[in-house]
């Protein structure tokens, strides 16, 4: 400081002789000591570390190289699958699709077999209950007709059985018993 | 009513009927009573309605037999009547003609008839089926409107029928 002070007085006195750039040779020694001292102790105590730091950095870096390359790897290898597996679900889609159109197919000829086998059926029935309701009217009616029959053959009859009448059933009877032993 | 109490009902009236020495009349006049009685739904539940008095009920059987049938037979129907035994009446008096029947060797003929028989159709009725059965016959003429004309003749399990309703039905069934 007395130094820095006295060096600092010098320049504003005109008296002094030593240069205004250069410093004096003592200064230049002590401050180079000084300054191998500085640079030994960095060298000695800094530069390993510096080293430390730069091989860390290096490993650092070189792992960050390693991690990119390896998630290269595995996104080229991704996109392989990725682009395998668009093949496949094409391949699997066509597959699909072949099959929907297949079985629209036998579904739609199966349901035609069928919607003909029902219609078959439904015009067999149809048929069939006519001929029944045609004939149930036939019955219906011959039986009318039969009970209408009846009642005027009983009526006929019963107006038919006079005295007479009654008196020759009963001989009649006793007459056909009688020979039938 | 049990078997046993109709028996017995049907030993008595026959006793009764054969110490009064006149079974067969009685025995005739009794089963055309019990046919009148099957054969009519009013007279049939008048008969045998509890809640009408006895007396009232064998008036009535008095007034339907009177001068129709003998002292016995109404004595004999009145007694049913008043024990309360109307309903059944028809079964206790086939029971007696089936005994009196067998009295007599002879097995019931019941014929149905639209119209009354008179005693020579009776007669040779009686033969005429007697004949054909080959065993002898107590016949008993029912006069059934139902039958239209003609005969039907029932002698025990066996029965000859040429009544104008058979004939009917069996035409209504071809038709």
């Amino acid at each position: 400081m007395k130094l820095f002070l006295s060096a600092l007085i010098s320049v504003e006195d005109p008296s002094q002789t030593h240069h205004w750039l250069f410093p004096e040779k003592a200064e230049i020694l002590y401050g180079g000591i000084a300054s191998c001292i500085v640079f030994a102790g960095l060298y000695k105590f800094g530069w390993p570390m510096i080293v430390k730091a730069m091989n860390a950095r290096t490993a650092k870096i070189q792992k960050e190289l390693d991690g990119a390359a390896a998630a290269r790897s595995k996104s080229e290898s991704d996109a392989s699958g990725i682009r395998t597996a668009l093949g496949d679900i094409e391949s699997e889609r066509r597959k699909i699709l072949a099959e929907a159109d297949s079985q629209a197919t036998a579904i739609i000829a199966e349901g035609r077999v069928r919607l003909v086998k029902e219609v078959a059926e439904l015009e067999a029935k149809a048929v069939a209950d006519l001929a029944a309701a045609r004939g149930r009217s036939g019955e219906e009616l011959r039986g009318e007709i039969a009970r209408l029959s009846s009642a005027a053959i009983s009526s006929a009859v019963a107006a038919s059985l006079n005295d007479r009448a009654q008196q020759d059933l009963i001989e009649g009877f006793i007459n056909s018993v009688g020979a039938s032993k | 009513m049990s078997d046993a109490r109709i028996e017995a009902y049907s030993r008595a009236l026959f006793e009764v009927a054969q110490a009064e020495g006149n079974l067969n009349i009685v025995e005739d006049e009794l089963f055309r009573m019990a046919r009148a009685i099957e054969a009519n739904e009013k007279l049939r539940s008048t008969l045998t309605d509890a809640s009408i008095p006895a007396a009232r009920r064998q008036q009535v059987v008095e007034e339907l037999l009177g001068g129709k049938a003998s002292n016995t037979t109404i004595q004999l129907v009145s007694l049913i009547i008043g024990a309360g035994r109307g309903r059944d009446l028809p079964a206790i008096v086939n029971r007696l003609v089936q005994r009196a029947s067998s009295e007599q060797q002879r097995e019931v003929a019941e014929v149905r008839s639209a119209i009354a028989l008179s005693d020579d159709q009776t007669k040779r009725l009686a033969e005429a089926l007697s004949k054909s059965t080959g065993r002898k016959l107590n016949l008993k003429v029912v006069i059934d409107p139902s039958v239209l004309g003609g005969l039907v003749a029932t002698v025990g399990d066996e029965v000859i029928d040429d009544t104008v309703r058979t004939r009917l039905e069996q035409l209504k069934t071809r038709i």
